[in-house]
């Protein structure tokens, strides 16, 4: 028991916290507290949600992890219980650099005040006092890249549009975090909308945009939710007067493919049409929306914008390696002990984000995958790469928008790579050759291979099939789609000739390669699985038929002595 | 202000917007394309126009790209060609449909069948005969004995029977082969003597005076015809009736004849080579296989044992109890004929089962009717003459792993052995070629040419059976106009087009259900198959008269009705074909998942068929930046992509049927259904 | 245009919100019927076909009434990699739909997604846009259960 006194309650209620159950917390919280109880953003701890924050009188804060929204755990932390205390790892402490995500988790998300209580648009109104060009160049200064993933120059692309004469010019910004496994950008969105928004206004500043577009997953309907707040507070305090415009905010939403990611495909899909991508040039910085000069940035990328008006590029490049500036948000995921949202600086290794942040067991990682289904997976022995776009290149791997997937060694690389390519080729729009065809059958051939049946020429038309669907396809999604499969196939080559020849999986997780065993030695007979079995597979003295089996793991997962496992097909 | 820059090298200048595609086409250069279509906005979707730029290697649609100053654009390096070839073989690996039908392919002589088939459904049996003799210069005889290889592949047979292709020959020749006479072109100069007057000699003779050569055939025998006449009985091919009608036509091409004259006897070789400007060597294959056991001198060889009575105007001895060890079509000639001469025991015996024999299933079922019995797993292991009677120990068999042919092998039962007596045992195993000395041999035994020809070398030439191993006669047919071309083109460099190596197929039709099939024409007949009149069976068993007689049109007419009509629309004008057959492409390269077929053809004009559709949008765009009406758009995404009309109802009546989308569509997913 | 479809009034009537006009569509009625494609090509002036090849393109729209209940298993990176695949097979076998399927009661629809951005929770499903996180056999079973009780 403590006798510092509490000022109020912050619960993280992002996506993730409530699909931990921080929205019922909140409830109770607020029902039984007598101090202010806010909900606010995400601390990126998602391992830990739902998550409070007791703020103290002295300004300290006391955390709770994993709460449950049950009277007890109210009460504990009501008197600022001891149990359930929260603290950041040591470790994470000393490598992460908080920047981008402030505020995430510090604020009210839908507070526009609380917003500009905590130094918000102060960017906005120095960027308001100095030149377009000025802008443009202290971002130039600061070495920005886009973080989207390609990494172009953000600087650069600014004074594209700059340099452009046109009745009407557009800013997007572009929130359709597709790749699964990916949510920094989400994160952003929900907890500090604010943020985003003063990034896309500065750029309209610097670039003389009369509109700005946000398009939006659909499936982020809190973010939406936020960012249309925001964007009515916007309107309210008129900070859309930007140089004698009156600039319109809109926020569009994605109806879910993730090809509009891509530039030209989101440009088709803002007017309305099929998302297919188009051939460049001409660039969208040419001929964009309508026809209209238009620039598509990132969320993250101007998440970055008002840090970098408030403390000056120079200082801002301070941060990151030679090439790469700055920090980068990753989402941590996958086989590790601590998931969720990371900004650490440029440079950082891989190792540090995924052993020392995420908290992987070091013999149990095989590889991470970053990028998602456009990147490429890098093995546990290159961890000591720092992440950066450059060396994440030389490794067939690229940053992407900073998912990032820790691949536990129980996994099958030829099912990933199966996996990545199900997604890719499924998203593919369907315009030209390379990508609707050839992904397709490079997914077909991963089935095979995966089912058993691949064949060592199957092996060589992937081999032959990946860099010409890379070199021959329209756009971004069929060009990067191959990755996936040839850097397993660079890295696990030995994986895909055991399924080929010897049809064997060692991570014993190809259904087509597996038998279930149950061993006699360890079952009490308690016919658990006999129950959970959907096809009747398992006998009444406890033998499982494995030609009627269908791999479904039930009877493993309901077994209470862990004596039903997979075993190499045929082995038993 | 122009824009230079190199096309393989060369320096070519661009005015600011053309594309590389456009630039490259103006200065002679050939590239590829489907997808593009200057009437409308350009779509970069299929990657066939790809060009390399050489500094950073990157390709590029040049449909689309415009070049830059100074770049070097590879137009035609290997690299450019085999990117190229995979998008193509890409688009081969989703492409649904029958670029030829399976008929025509199964054609040794790849008749068209389903055109002379669609002639003769409209009454237009002249047309149908035109159409055979491009392939088969003997539709009367082929229109009675051929093995009907076109029928086993026919698409109707996924449900019921397969289209009675042959009566179209045999009612089609029957109609008008003496009427109909070729248009002979001038006289080359040219002038080619032919050893063999037998279907593979006539043939090559045949195509030869089509091009203005002159033609001697040199025959051993009496008459011409080779094995047709002497190898084929009567009651399936009467001599006089048919055979002699069908062979008078060679004489009044000009095709002059010797008869008696052996290569090896009593005519040289050497002396061909120089008195003519090439020879064709189409002696055939007319020295039997021996049984290889004890005693088979004792035995008669099925073909001297044929040849004996069709030289003998179908009179000989009554053969008495007959056995005839074998299972091809000679063998069935065989018992056949032997139940003619008034055998009342006629028996055929047999190493493997029924379902392995070569012989056509038909002869089969017509001998047993007829009375023949059938011996299955038996083989014989020695022959002897016992008092005025043969007796021949059998050995039973039973079968065990495939052999090279994929039939399974016969392996003897030890101590099964059991003796039957006969008076006539007739051997009909087997024929090879008897080549004469100073013609090379291959490892076959049969005449050796240069690979993928028929050139034995100079100016000799080869065809038929003796090249091939005994064969049809559509197959001899095939071989002979073959060798006549090539020989055509060697004396007068004469080019004749190779025939299409890229052939998507809708797969065989033991895969197939009728769902998967693409009925062009919406009153395909569902009527069952006619059948032939047989003469009575007392008759058949009894005289030579030939066993069948000719459908009347009306039923013939009427069978075509059945036909399916499988072959693309757009098959002289596919560019998708044209552009695969010159990349080299083959359509197995890459194998994979289709779409199920879709067609549509409620409109009465205009059929739509997915399965070819090659998602270039061409049609879409046509529909709404030409012809300003917006019926069609593509649906869906990725792989499933397909173009479709308003709810898919089909076109909808403010469809003008202009036209423009089926002239757009570079394949045959949009064509008007009527096929001429 | 039909009245029933005069909320679509409150959207700008230039093409470039087809797909607003879509969603504003689904969102009311949980799908798009070939009706509303009628109303919605009158009202942005776009031909039917058109409307019909943007809707198809994308994921989010369905062309069939779903259940009461949309499941959305999300088969994102992490949660596949967290044995997604084996929770559809489960919902699956539970509910006796596929991917795709609604139920004869109308009660349940399922659908595999890309991603539900809740990766740290892997593997999750969202029934009507609620997320469920750290699924494993017994709690999803358990959560289909409250469900149909509903």
């Amino acid at each position: 028991m403590s006798d510092a006194k509490i000022k109020k309650f912050r619960v993280g209620v992002a996506s993730c916290g409530v699909a931990a159950g921080a929205d019922a917390v909140l409830e109770l919280l607020s029902a039984r507290a007598t101090v202010p109880v806010e909900g606010t953003g995400c601390l990126g701890h998602c391992y830990a949600e739902p998550l409070v924050e007791a703020v103290l009188e002295d300004g300290k804060s006391v955390f709770y992890g994993n709460v449950k929204a049950d009277e007890k755990s109210i009460e504990n932390i009501l008197n600022l219980g001891e149990e359930g205390r929260f603290e950041v790892p040591a470790l994470r402490k000393a490598i992460e650099k908080v920047k981008v995500l402030a505020l995430a988790g510090r604020i009210n998300p839908t507070d526009f005040d609380d917003y500009v209580a905590h130094g918000g648009y102060a960017g906005l109104r120095k960027a308001l006092t100095m030149r377009p060009e000025e802008v443009v160049n202290e971002v130039k200064i600061s070495g920005l890249r886009g973080r989207g993933g390609g990494g172009f120059p953000t600087g650069n692309k600014w004074s594209f549009l700059a340099a452009k004469q046109a009745d009407e010019k557009i800013v997007i910004c572009n929130a359709d975090e597709g790749d699964p496994g990916a949510f920094m950008d989400r994160s952003l969105m929900e907890s500090a909308p604010h943020q985003v928004l003063e990034g896309m206004l500065i750029a309209a500043h610097a670039t003389g945009a009369t509109k700005l577009f946000i398009y939006c997953r659909a499936e982020y309907p809190m973010a939406i939710k936020h960012l249309k707040i925001a964007i009515d507070q916007i309107y309210e305090h008129k900070l859309n007067h930007v140089d004698g415009r009156e600039l319109e905010i809109i926020v569009k939403e994605g109806a879910g493919a993730f090809v509009c990611g891509e530039e030209t495909a989101l440009i088709a899909s803002l007017e309305g049409g099929r998302g297919t991508p188009r051939f460049r040039p001409p660039f969208p910085t040419d001929k964009g929306w309508k026809g209209y000069p238009t620039m598509i940035n990132n969320v993250e990328t101007f998440g970055n914008v008002p840090l970098i008006l408030n403390e000056g590029g120079a200082k801002f490049a301070e941060v990151g390696t030679e090439g790469s500036k700055g920090t980068k948000l990753f989402a941590l995921a996958g086989d590790l002990k601590y998931p969720g949202l990371v900004e650490v600086p440029m440079g950082t290794t891989i190792a540090q984000i995924v052993f020392d942040i995420g908290g992987a067991d070091r013999d149990s990682v095989k590889a991470v995958q970053t990028g998602g289904p456009s990147g490429g997976c890098i093995p546990a022995e290159l961890f000591d790469t720092p992440v950066d776009y450059d060396s994440l290149k030389k490794l067939g791997a690229i940053m992407g928008s900073g998912g990032m997937i820790v691949i536990g060694r129980n996994r099958c690389m030829v099912e990933t790579a199966r996996y990545f390519l199900s997604f890719t080729h499924r998203e593919s729009c369907g315009k030209c050759t390379f990508c609707r065809v050839g992904t397709t059958r490079m997914f077909e051939i991963l089935e095979r291979i995966t089912a058993g049946k691949g064949t060592e020429e199957d092996l060589a038309l992937l081999e032959e099939l990946g860099p010409k669907v890379r070199a021959g396809s329209l756009c971004g999604l069929g060009q990067t789609a191959p990755n996936p499969v040839l850097a397993t196939l660079r890295y696990y080559r030995h994986e895909y000739e055991a399924h080929v020849k010897d049809h064997c999986c060692e991570a014993l997780e190809c259904k087509a390669l597996v038998d279930l065993f149950l061993d006699q030695s360890k079952c009490v007979k308690c016919k658990l699985c006999i129950k959970s079995c959907p096809v009747g597979a398992i006998s009444d003295n406890f033998v499982i038929d494995n030609a009627k089996c269908t791999r479904c793991n039930s009877c493993a997962a309901v077994c209470p002595k862990h004596a039903i496992r997979r075993v190499k097909k045929g082995s038993n | 202000m122009s824009i230079e820059f190199f096309l393989d090298g060369r320096a070519v200048s661009a005015e600011p917007g053309q594309t590389i595609l456009e630039v490259a086409t103006a200065n002679g250069f050939k590239i590829p394309t489907l997808c593009r279509e200057n009437r409308i906005s350009r779509t970069t979707s299929c990657f066939v126009c790809v060009v390399r730029d050489k500094k950073s290697g990157r390709f590029l649609p040049s449909c689309s790209a415009c070049p830059a100053p100074g770049q070097e654009i590879e137009v035609t390096s290997p690299e450019v060609l085999d990117m190229r070839r995979t998008a193509l073989n890409l688009l081969l690996s989703e492409h649904t449909g029958d670029c030829e039908a399976p008929c025509t392919l199964a054609c040794p002589a790849h008749a068209s069948v389903e055109e002379y088939v669609r002639a003769g459904r409209k009454g237009n049996f002249l047309e149908s005969l035109k159409i055979i003799k491009k392939r088969i210069p003997l539709p009367m005889s082929i229109g009675r004995v051929c093995p009907r290889f076109c029928e086993k592949e026919c698409r109707r047979n996924v449900y019921g029977k397969p289209v009675a292709i042959n009566e179209f020959k045999r009612l089609a020749a029957d109609l008008f082969y003496d009427e109909y006479m070729e248009e002979l072109p001038p006289e080359t100069g040219k002038r080619v003597a032919i050893v063999g007057g037998g279907p593979a000699g006539l043939s090559a003779a045949y195509y030869l005076r089509l091009e203005g050569v002159a033609v001697t055939i040199f025959e051993a025998m009496p008459k011409a015809g080779g094995m047709i006449r002497y190898g084929i009985p009567e009651y399936r091919l009467p001599k006089s009736a048919v055979l002699d009608r069908e062979l008078e036509h060679f004489t009044k091409l000009g095709v002059q004849f010797e008869f008696g004259r052996k290569l090896g006897d009593n005519l040289s070789l050497d002396e061909l080579k120089q008195k003519f400007d090439a020879v064709v060597i189409a002696i055939g294959c007319w020295k039997a296989s021996g049984m290889r056991c004890e005693g088979e001198e004792l035995v008669t060889q099925g073909i001297d044992f044929l040849r004996g009575v069709i030289e003998n105007d179908c009179h000989a001895a009554n053969p008495g109890k007959v056995i005839v060890v074998g299972g091809g079509n000679t063998a069935m000639d065989c018992v056949r004929t032997s139940v003619r001469l008034g055998s009342g025991d006629v028996n055929c015996f047999y190493r493997r089962t029924e379902a392995e024999m070569p012989a056509e299933k038909i002869e089969i079922a017509e001998a047993r009717e007829e009375g023949v019995k059938f011996h299955f797993l038996v083989a014989p292991v020695k022959v002897e003459k016992r008092g005025d009677k043969l007796v021949m120990t059998c050995r039973r068999m039973e079968l065990g792993e495939p052999d090279a042919s994929g039939r399974r092998k016969p392996v003897e039962i030890p101590g099964s052995d059991y003796e039957v007596e006969a008076d006539t045992i007739i051997a009909a195993i087997g024929q090879s070629a008897a080549i004469p000395a100073g013609v090379p041999v291959s490892r076959f035994r049969t005449v050796e040419v240069q690979d993928g020809t028929l050139r034995i070398a100079d100016n000799v030439y080869a065809a038929g059976d003796c090249v091939s191993g005994a064969a049809t006669v559509v197959e001899g047919v095939a071989s002979g106009r073959k060798a006549a071309l090539e020989i055509v083109t060697a004396l007068t460099g004469k080019e004749f087009p190779p025939e299409p190596t890229i052939n998507v197929s809708r797969g065989k039709w033991q895969d197939l259900k009728k769902e998967d099939l693409v009925f062009l024409r919406d009153n395909v007949s569902e009527a069952d198959r006619e059948k032939l009149d047989f003469i009575p069976i007392e008759e058949r068993k009894s005289t030579f008269h030939e066993v069948t007689s000719t459908m009347p049109k009306e039923r013939v007419m009427k069978e075509g009705e059945r036909c399916i009509e499988c072959s693309c629309t757009d098959k002289h004008d596919c560019k998708l074909r044209s552009h695969a057959e010159c990349a080299g492409c083959k359509t197995d390269a890459i194998k994979g998942g289709k779409l199920p077929v879709t067609y549509d053809t409620r409109h009465p004009l205009i059929i739509q068929d997915r399965g070819k559709c090659i998602r270039c949008g061409v049609c879409v765009k046509i529909c709404k930046e030409v012809v300003n009406k917006t019926l069609l758009s593509p649906k869906k995404r990725g792989f499933y992509t397909y173009v479709g009309t308003a709810f898919d109802k089909g076109f909808p009546a403010s469809c003008g049927e202009c036209g423009e989308c089926i002239n757009a569509c570079p394949v045959g997913a949009l064509d008007w259904r009527n096929k001429e | 245009m039909d009245q029933k479809y005069s909320f679509l009034e409150k959207i700008g009537r230039e093409p470039s919100n087809l797909i607003k006009g879509l969603q504003a569509i689904q969102g009311a009625e949980g799908y798009v019927s070939d009706e509303s494609i009628t109303a919605v090509a009158e009202y942005f002036g776009i031909p039917e076909v058109e409307v019909e090849g943007v809707l198809s393109f994308y994921a989010q729209f369905k062309r069939v009434k779903p259940g009461r209940f949309k499941i959305a298993v999300c088969d994102g990176t992490a949660c596949h990699i967290k044995g997604s695949v084996q929770i559809q097979e489960w919902i699956s076998s539970a509910l006796g739909i596929k991917s795709g399927e609604t139920d004869k009661n109308g009660t349940f629809s399922l659908e595999t997604v890309a991603c539900l951005g809740c990766c740290s929770l892997a593997p999750v499903m969202s029934i009507n846009g609620r997320v469920y996180g750290k699924l494993d056999r017994k709690n999803t079973i358990k959560i289909l259960k409250e469900y149909e009780a509903k």
